[in-house]
């Protein structure tokens, strides 16, 4: 298994894990059979505390179409599926679904591996009931998985999976701290790379590669400071293009970027009860209600934390939640005198309709 | 070439029509008399727990059966026009786009559009959809916003589901009792939930006498009659109006009257109405003597509450309706439909409005007719939204699959 030495420079190392997307996993990491996940809300702490790796999955670029989804669902799902079908999943040793979106609901239920296991959060998650209710489903899924895998589940192992996920989020926290000052495709990577590796692995790379990181760091310079919001960007195809630009991305609030691994398990609570309240604490993503603004709220703060001169609104095609909070979140950043740019993609590989568009509003800033 | 048939027609329809205006002439003034009797007006989904709101004097009003009322009316491609020009994605659910450009455009909406509400509940049973469109509405009207989360059930439905969903049942008492200044009666409640079921039994038995060969209905016959089902549940109106509509059908049945002459074919209907198409669609099959005897929407109307406490029973009714079931559970829903009613083959309506209904749909084709034998049609369309509607490819599926019909059945 691939770790941080003194002869390999933890930045390349972290760089490879995030070029793979997580196909590459049998090659950079043989011996190791990872346990699929998809969405954020998926909770890694159980996997590790089972002896396996968690893997985040995210849509692979030259997916075929599946017949079994209809054209009108979003690309992340559909090529997930046809890579499920291809069999190119097959070294997992089983899929999560954490129930977020309708779209991911019925991808559990058509997914083509036998150890398939949806958990499901609750949606209002700030109210005592819906914090009993979370924590008797993680018993749950923890009893199921631990079934599955023939392992005892063990709340000492569960509480160094919290410690070593704990870490990871420290860690990727300084790395969002310094974000204003590095190439944002390269912390889009660095992001990234920490939900398609061996999490110790990529504990000791980051750590290995935050000083040189810092010492990398320079001013935004005449960049235009940005925030991104969206779902799922499965490549830094995004982030090299607004650097084309001539934009930094100074804030983020992707599902596979730093909300990710946004918040700290409370180490001192019982294991799955801090699980959960770290998810009910954490930003929400929409399709998750604590109080009517409170994702709004969390937007404006964030950009105006970050001193972001606009936001980039990032809507995948078919992508409802993000959709339907992109016409809040826009009226209500644009009310506060942030300028906004709802931008829908179909890949996250962005196009020349991207780019001029993205063009366009830079030059408004 | 396939003669044209005769369609029946219901008496009751004419019931309905008054029945309905009376609902809607009493929604549209509610304004004028609910408030000297301190009844609030609330916007619901069509899972909420609405006994609970009619045993607290709480009129409901349910947008979702207003979209079908603009897409019947073929207005909702321009209602939609108006929620797209607000920042509204025109890949959203149609009745959700549909009821937003009401509001931002009565002057184009049937009736003026839905009096503005006291009050929101949302029950996320039937998708996620109706979290984010109720959230945009509490943002409008600056209302409360109560929400019932009712999570997805994976398998069987499981007792901390049940305890989660009955505690926030518990909480949304408490909170429209505030906003009420009412306490709600057990007795009240009761009258409510008994109404709800008599009504709902009722609908059952209407939809178990297709079972009988001819049907006496076609399902465009129920997606029509299903209307007070929905907006007056729990009322002794609706109880009235399924006795009478019950009698009719009855009397069909025990007159060998078929709702579509010289019934050749029986079939299966899966996911809302084309409501721009209701009957031109459905024409299609008619025509050639294809009666839909039943279908899986309308049954979700179907399902009464079980004995035992009230709140509870509302709490593992509400969750365990079948939009918030898995692959497995809707496959055998329709296994035991095409079994139950001797059904020769089925259409399903890909709905790009409503996901969770569609996206599963060709995996489910595919299990049913592995498992009955019965060939499966799948035909793409939204069900308010006439713009997505190409009429030529459909009638070429259409048609070809009836003639697959022919050769098998």
């Amino acid at each position: 298994m691939t770790t941080a030495s003194a002869d390999r420079d933890p930045v390349m190392i972290l760089l490879e894990a995030a070029a793979s997307g997580g196909a590459g996993w049998p090659q950079l990491y043989p011996g190791s059979r990872p346990f699929g996940y998809f969405c954020s809300y998926w909770p890694e702490e159980l996997i590790l505390s089972l002896g396996r790796e968690p893997l985040r999955l995210l849509p692979p670029a030259a997916a075929g179409v599946p017949a079994r989804l209809p054209a009108y669902c979003c690309l992340p799902a559909r090529a997930c599926l046809a890579a499920g079908e291809a069999k190119e999943y097959d070294f997992l040793a089983g899929a999560g679904f954490a129930h977020t979106c309708d779209t991911i609901q019925c991808l559990a239920g058509i997914w083509p591996h036998r150890h398939t296991f949806m958990f499901v959060p609750p949606v209002t998650m700030d109210s005592p009931e819906a914090g009993t209710y979370f924590k008797a489903e993680l018993e749950r899924l923890w009893r199921r998985l631990a079934e599955t895998a023939g392992v005892q589940s063990d709340a000492h192992q569960l509480q160094r999976a919290v410690v070593l996920m704990n870490r990871i989020r420290s860690l990727a926290g300084q790395l969002d701290e310094l974000r204003p000052q590095l190439p944002s495709p390269l912390v889009a990577a660095l992001m990234r790379a920490g939900q398609l590796m061996p999490r110790a692995a990529y504990a000791a790379s980051l750590e290995a590669a935050l000083p040189a990181l810092a010492v990398k760091a320079d001013g935004v310079g005449e960049r235009r400071r940005l925030l991104i919001s969206g779902s799922i960007l499965e490549n830094d195809g995004l982030y090299v293009m607004l650097e084309e630009l001539g934009a930094r991305v100074v804030a983020d609030d992707t599902c596979t970027g730093y909300r990710h691994f946004a918040g700290l398990v409370n180490e001192r609570a019982e294991p799955l009860a801090g699980i959960a309240a770290r998810y009910a604490a954490r930003p929400p993503c929409p399709c998750r209600h604590q109080y009517l603004e409170a994702r709004l709220d969390y937007l404006l703060a964030l950009a105006r934390r970050r001193s972001a001169e606009g936001v980039v609104l990032v809507v995948r095609k078919y992508c409802d939640p993000h959709a339907w909070d992109a016409a809040a979140a826009g009226d209500r950043l644009r009310e506060a005198g942030v300028p906004v740019l709802v931008l829908e993609m179909e890949t996250s590989t962005p196009g020349g309709q991207e780019r001029t568009r993205l063009q366009a509003f830079l030059e408004c800033l | 070439m396939a003669k044209e048939r005769r369609y029946l027609p219901l008496r009751s329809t004419r019931y309905l029509g008054r029945t309905m205006q009376r609902y809607y002439l009493l929604t549209r003034y509610q304004r004028l008399w609910g408030r000297p009797l301190k009844r609030p007006l609330a916007w619901v989904t069509s899972g909420a727990p609405v006994e609970i709101l009619r045993a607290l004097r709480i009129d409901p009003v349910y947008p979702e059966n207003y979209g079908a009322i603009c897409g019947a009316r073929r207005v909702a491609p321009e209602l939609c026009r108006a929620a797209e020009a607000a920042g509204y994605s025109p890949d959203l659910c149609s009745y959700a786009r549909a009821g937003i450009g009401a509001i931002l455009r009565p002057d184009l909406a049937p009736m003026g559009g839905l009096p503005r509400p006291d009050l929101l509940v949302t029950c996320n049973n039937i998708c996620g959809t109706v979290l984010k469109w109720y959230e945009a509405l509490a943002r409008r009207f600056n209302v409360p916003l109560f929400i019932l989360d009712t999570p997805f059930v994976t398998g069987e439905l499981k007792q901390h589901t049940v305890d989660y969903v009955l505690e926030q049942l518990r909480g949304l008492v408490g909170g429209l009792e505030r906003l009420t200044g009412r306490r709600l009666k057990p007795a009240d409640l009761q009258k409510c939930i008994s109404l709800s079921n008599e009504a709902v039994r009722l609908w059952g038995e209407i939809r178990n006498l297709c079972r009988h060969r001819p049907s006496p209905l076609n399902t465009p016959d129920l997606f029509v009659h299903m209307a007070p089902i929905v907006v007056l549940r729990g009322t002794a109106g609706a109880v009235a109006y399924y006795r009478r509509l019950y009698d009719e059908v009855k009397e069909r049945v025990r007159a060998g009257q078929a709702a579509v002459a010289g019934e050749r074919y029986r079939l299966l209907w899966d996911n809302i109405a084309i409501w721009y198409q209701l009957f031109r669609f459905y024409h299609l099959f008619s025509e050639r003597g294809a009666c839909f005897v039943t279908d899986t929407y309308t049954g979700g109307w179907a399902a009464g509450l079980a004995p035992g406490d009230p709140l509870e029973s509302l709490a593992r009714t509400y969750t365990a309706i079948f939009l918030n079931r898995s692959v497995d559970f809707r496959v055998r829903q329709m296994v035991d439909l095409i079994r139950d009613y001797e059904v020769d083959g089925f259409v399903m309506h890909s709905n790009r409005s409503c996901k969770p209904y569609s996206l599963v749909q060709e995996e489910i084709r595919r299990r049913v007719m592995n498992e009955t034998g019965v060939p499966g049609l799948l035909v793409e369309a939204d069900m308010t939204d006439a713009r997505v509607y190409a009429e030529e490819p459909v009638r070429n599926r259409v048609q070809a699959f009836l003639e697959t019909l022919e050769m098998t059945v």
